[in-house]
C-alpha cells in the first residue's frame, strides 16, 4: 500500500466510545439559518443533510452557544435550553437516516461577537480588555460566572445526549472563550484561572470533567484547541500566544481528565490568516463587513481600510501572506505534535480535498482523520468524488473565504463565481438550502 | 348605542367584526429566501388573539426581482401556498381575517440580495436619499409583474386567505409609476396620470380576473406624496387630487376597498410620523451600506454630530401631530367612492377613532405601531381606557431595529426594565419550531 493509497480514507476509525465510517469530518461551519434567539429552522436541517448525503463519517455541528450570551452572531443554533433539544433531535434522526455520525460542538463566543445581538451589550472574557481587530467590548467574567458557564457546558453536553447525538466538541479554539483562558496573550487574570499554564487550562479542565460528570464515561466527548496562537502572523508586534509546547501539556491534561479525541486548529483569533487560510476577498468584505460597523471600537476604521485604496491592498497582502502556497494541510505538522503526545485519535482541519495529502497524513500518523469545512461548501460530495477515484475535485474549492463573508448577510454558500457555470448556477445552489421549506 | 369601533364591517366579498385592522407590518422571521417560518405565525397569532377584525400580512413579494429585504415570507411561487395556508388556519382559530399584501419593491430594495443588481423601476434613476440603483422595466417586464401579481393573488385564495390588498403605496413599485416626482417616462405608463396609473389599474384587472369576482380585493394607496418633505430639492409629487382620481379608477377596476396611507418613499416623515432615533439609525443603517450609492454618504452624517441633529430636526414630527395624520386625505378619497376606505396613522386612542368613524372620514382604521406596543389595545379601549397606559411614542425604534434585530418595541421607557423590553421581544419566538417533536 502507497503511502497516498485513498483507501485509508475510507476505513472506519474507533474512538473510546464511537465508531465513525470513515476519516472525514464534516467540521464546524454555520451559516445564518436559525431564528434570532437561536431557536433552529429546517433550512439548518438541510444544510447538515447535505454533508450527511455526501458521505462524510461524521458531522461536527455549527457553533452551539451553551448560554445566550455566547452567540457569535445571532441566527445560529443554540442549545443553552431544553426547548432547543427538539430541534437538535430532528437534525441527529435525519443526519442518521444517511449512516452518518453527528457531534454537537458545545460553544461559547467571549468577547469574539461579530454581531452581538440586543441582549447583552457586552461579552464574557478572561480579561476585560477589548478584542484588539474590531475592538469588540468585554467584561471580565467572575469565579462565580466561571463556574456557572462550566455547569452550562455540562447541561449542553447532556441536551446533545437527549436529543440522540453521538457525542460532543467542547469549542476550544479560534480565539473564543476558551482561548481567552488558554491564551497568554489574552488572559490578564491574577486568580486561579489566570497566570501559570496550569491556571490558564483550569477553566477547560474543569468544563471536560463537568461534562464528563454529567454525561457519563459512555459518551463521546472531544477537544478542539488551537495547537499555536500565531498571534503574529497579521500583526508583527503582537504578543505570540500560545506556543505548541504548552498546547502538548494542555492536551495531556485534557486527556487525563476524560477527553477521547483532539482536533486540531490554530490561530488566536476568528478569521485568522491561518484559520480558515487563503483568500481576504476585498469586495466581498466591503459588501458584507458594514453591518459590523455598529459592533465594535475599531469596526468603523477597519471598515474604512478595507474600502479604500491602497490600504485594502495592503491589508489583503499583509493576510494573504502567511498561507500563501500552503492551505492545504496547514496544521498537519502541529498536529502531528499533539498526535505523539496523547494516545486519543486526534482529527486535523486545514482546507483538506486532495484524497492523496489526506491519505497520505494518515498513514504518516500526523492524525487519524481530517475535518472540511469549505471544500465541501464547494463540493457536499468530495467524498464521493474521491471514491470515484478524483484525487481533487474537478472544481475545487479556491479557498477565496467568500463563503465566510458572505455568510453575515446572506446564505451560507459557496460564492466564488469561477466554480459555476453562471451566476445563476451559483445562486440556485446557494438557494437549495431552503428546500424543502418548513410547511409543504 | 353600540360603539362604531366593535361594529362589523361588510365589504362587498367579506365580513369583518370590526373596524380595527393590524396593519402591515413585517420583521425578518423568515428565511432568507422567503419561505415562512413558524415565527411568522406566531407573530400574526398574536394581533389575532388579542381581537382585531382584520390582519394585513407583512409585506409580501410577488417576485423574486421585487423582494424589499431578506427575511419575509414571499408568494412567489406554488410552494410558498402551504405555509400561508397554515398561518391563515392559525389566525381564523381566533375569529381574525387575514389580507395577504401583495407588494413589489420596485428600486427600493432596502437589502437587495444577491439575486438582482438593481431594481427594476418606472425609470432608470437611482432612488435619490440611498441611491438604491433602479432599471428603466420594459413593456414586457411591466406584463410580466401584472401576471406576477395575478398569480400571486390566486395562491392567496388557493391558501384559504380572505383577500389581498395591492400595495400601491410608500414608495415601491406602483408608487414609482404613480408619482409624477418619480415616474419619467415618456411611454403610455408615464407623463399623464392615466398613464402613471396604468400599471396599478392594469394590475387590479389581471388580479380581479384571476381570483374572480367574490374575493376581497383593497388597494393601500399614498394620498398624498410629499416626496419633497426631506430633501427639499425634489418635487412634490402627487397630492389628494391626483389620489382622488386613481381611487376612483380603482373602483372602477374592481377594487373592493382602498387603504390610505401617505409618502412617497418608506420611511417617510409622513409615515410612519414620530421620531428619527438616531442610536437606531446609525447602528442598524451600517447594514445598509452596501445596498445603495448614496448610503455610505448617509451613514457618514448619521455618524456626524450636529449634521445628524439637523436630518433629525428635518425628518421628525412632534408625537401630538402623528395620529389620524391621514384623516382628511381619507375622507376626501371616501366622499369621491363607494366602496369602503380604511386610513392608517399612528390610531390608539378610542375617542378619536371612534370620532373618525362617527364622522365618516374612514369606515375602518389600520395600525401598526401602537399594536406593537400594545397587543391588547382593543382588550384596553373595552376595559374604558381611552388610550393605553403605556401608549406608543411613535419613536420608531421598531422601525430601525427590525433591520438587525427581531420586530417588538424597543422604547424602553415604555417597560419597567431593559430585561422586561427584551423578554417582549424574544417571546415571538415562542413556540419554536420542531416543538411538536417536545
Amino acid at each position: 500500500m502507497s503511502a497516498s493509497d485513498p483507501t485509508v480514507i475510507f476505513e472506519p476509525l474507533r474512538f473510546r466510545a464511537l465508531e465513525v465510517k470513515n476519516r472525514v469530518f464534516r467540521s464546524s461551519l454555520a451559516g445564518r439559518f436559525n431564528n434570532y434567539d437561536g431557536t433552529g429552522n429546517q433550512a439548518h436541517v438541510n444544510w447538515d443533510l447535505k454533508f450527511a448525503r455526501g458521505g462524510v463519517g461524521a458531522i461536527i455541528s455549527s457553533n452551539a452557544p451553551v448560554h445566550p450570551r455566547g452567540l457569535i452572531v445571532p441566527n445560529y443554533a443554540h442549545i443553552d435550553r431544553d426547548e432547543t433539544v427538539p430541534f437538535w433531535r430532528e437534525v441527529v434522526r435525519r443526519v442518521h437516516e444517511h449512516d452518518c455520525k453527528y457531534l454537537v460542538q458545545l460553544a461559547f463566543s467571549g468577547r469574539q461577537r461579530d454581531l452581538g445581538g440586543i441582549q447583552f451589550e457586552k461579552g464574557w472574557s478572561s480579561t476585560d480588555k477589548p478584542e484588539p481587530v474590531h475592538g469588540l467590548r468585554c467584561e471580565r467574567m467572575t469565579v462565580d460566572q466561571i463556574h456557572d458557564l462550566v455547569g452550562c457546558f455540562a447541561q449542553g453536553a447532556r441536551r446533545a445526549r437527549e436529543a440522540g447525538a453521538d457525542g460532543v466538541e467542547v469549542h476550544g479554539c479560534n480565539g473564543y472563550l476558551i482561548t481567552s483562558f488558554l491564551s497568554p496573550a489574552i488572559n490578564t487574570r491574577k486568580d486561579e484561572y489566570g497566570g501559570s499554564l496550569e491556571n490558564r487550562a483550569r477553566f477547560a479542565l474543569e468544563i471536560v470533567r463537568a461534562i464528563r460528570a454529567e454525561v457519563g464515561a459512555d459518551y463521546h466527548l472531544q477537544f478542539k484547541i488551537s495547537a499555536v496562537d500565531y498571534g503574529r502572523d497579521l500583526i508583527p508586534w503582537a504578543a505570540k500566544g500560545t506556543m505548541l509546547d504548552e498546547s502538548i501539556q494542555v492536551c495531556r491534561w485534557l486527556e487525563e481528565a476524560g477527553v477521547d479525541a483532539f482536533h486540531i486548529s490554530s490561530g488566536s483569533s476568528f478569521p485568522h490568516p491561518r484559520n480558515p487560510a487563503g483568500g481576504f476577498p476585498v469586495k466581498d468584505v466591503v459588501r458584507g463587513y458594514d453591518t459590523m460597523i455598529s459592533s465594535g471600537r475599531h469596526t468603523f476604521r477597519n471598515y474604512l481600510l478595507f474600502r479604500f485604496w491602497p490600504f485594502n491592498r495592503v491589508f489583503k497582502w499583509a493576510w494573504e501572506r502567511t498561507a500563501k502556497g500552503r492551505v492545504e494541510g496547514i496544521n498537519l505538522a502541529d498536529c502531528r505534535a499533539i498526535k505523539q503526545a496523547v494516545s486519543v485519535p486526534v482529527l486535523c482541519t486545514g482546507g483538506f480535498q486532495t484524497a492523496s495529502v489526506v491519505a497520505a497524513a494518515i498513514a504518516r500518523g500526523d492524525c487519524d482523520g481530517v475535518t472540511i469545512a469549505r471544500p465541501l461548501i464547494a463540493n457536499p460530495n468530495l467524498v464521493e468524488l474521491w471514491r470515484a477515484g478524483h484525487d481533487v475535485p474537478p472544481r475545487p474549492c479556491t479557498y477565496s473565504n467568500k463563503c465566510l463573508i458572505n455568510q453575515l448577510e446572506n446564505p451560507l454558500g459557496c460564492y466564488d463565481q469561477s466554480r459555476f457555470d453562471s451566476r445563476e448556477a451559483m445562486i440556485a445552489e446557494i438557494l437549495s438550502v431552503y428546500e424543502p421549506p418548513q410547511f409543504t | 348605542m353600540s360603539d362604531p369601533v366593535f361594529t362589523p364591517l361588510r365589504f362587498r366579498n367579506l365580513e369583518v367584526a370590526n373596524r380595527i385592522f393590524r396593519s402591515s407590518i413585517a420583521g425578518r422571521f423568515d428565511g432568507w429566501d422567503g419561505s415562512g417560518q413558524q415565527t411568522r405565525i406566531n407573530w400574526e397569532v398574536r394581533f389575532a388573539r388579542a381581537g382585531v377584525g382584520g390582519i394585513v400580512s407583512a409585506w409580501c413579494g410577488v417576485d423574486r426581482r421585487g423582494l424589499i429585504v431578506p427575511g419575509y415570507a414571499a408568494i412567489e411561487r406554488d410552494g410558498r401556498i402551504p405555509f400561508w395556508r397554515e398561518l391563515g388556519k392559525r389566525v381564523h382559530e381566533h375569529g381574525a381575517k387575514y389580507l395577504l399584501q401583495l407588494a413589489h419593491a420596485g428600486r427600493q430594495r432596502d437589502i437587495p440580495g444577491i439575486e438582482f443588481r438593481t431594481g427594476l423601476s418606472s425609470t432608470g434613476k437611482s432612488d435619490p436619499l440611498h441611491g438604491f440603483e433602479a432599471e428603466r422595466a420594459t413593456s414586457a417586464q411591466l406584463e410580466e409583474i401584472t401576471r406576477a401579481f395575478a398569480a400571486a393573488a390566486r395562491r392567496a385564495r388557493e391558501a384559504g386567505l380572505d383577500g389581498v390588498e395591492i400595495h400601491g403605496a410608500n414608495g415601491y413599485l406602483f408608487t414609482q409609476f404613480l408619482s409624477s416626482a418619480i415616474n419619467d417616462r415618456k411611454d403610455e405608463y408615464g407623463g399623464a396620470l392615466e398613464n402613471r396609473a396604468r400599471l396599478l389599474i392594469e394590475t387590479v384587472r389581471a388580479v380581479r380576473e384571476s381570483v374572480g369576482d367574490d374575493f376581497h380585493l383593497q388597494v393601500k394607496i399614498s394620498a398624498t406624496e410629499r416626496a419633497n418633505a426631506f430633501l427639499f430639492w425634489l418635487r412634490r409629487g402627487n397630492t389628494i387630487a391626483d389620489s382622488v382620481q386613481v381611487s376612483r379608477w380603482l373602483e372602477e377596476a374592481g377594487a373592493d376597498a382602498i387603504h390610505i396611507s401617505a409618502g412617497s418613499t418608506f420611511p417617510h416623515p409622513l409615515n410612519p410620523a414620530g421620531g428619527l432615533p438616531l442610536r437606531e439609525v446609525r447602528d442598524n443603517y451600517d447594514g445598509l451600506i452596501s445596498s445603495g450609492v448614496h448610503a455610505f454618504r448617509n451613514y457618514l452624517l448619521y455618524r456626524t454630530p450636529l449634521v445628524n441633529r439637523l436630518m433629525q430636526r428635518r425628518w421628525e414630527r412632534p408625537a401630538s401631530s402623528v395620529e389620524g395624520a391621514n384623516l382628511a386625505d381619507a375622507r376626501a378619497i371616501k366622499e369621491a367612492v363607494g366602496i369602503p376606505v380604511l386610513c392608517t396613522g399612528g390610531f390608539q386612542t378610542a375617542s378619536v377613532v371612534r370620532a373618525a368613524l362617527e364622522r365618516g372620514d374612514c369606515d375602518a382604521v389600520t395600525i401598526a405601531r401602537p399594536l406593537i406596543a400594545n397587543p391588547d389595545l382593543l382588550e384596553l379601549w373595552r376595559a374604558g381606557h381611552d388610550q393605553p397606559p403605556r401608549p406608543c411614542s411613535y419613536c420608531n425604534k421598531c422601525l430601525f431595529n427590525l433591520l438587525e434585530h427581531p420586530l417588538a418595541c424597543y422604547d424602553e421607557r415604555r417597560f419597567e426594565s431593559r430585561e422586561a423590553m427584551l423578554e417582549q421581544a424574544y417571546a415571538v419566538f415562542d413556540p419554536p419550531p420542531f416543538a411538536s417533536l417536545m
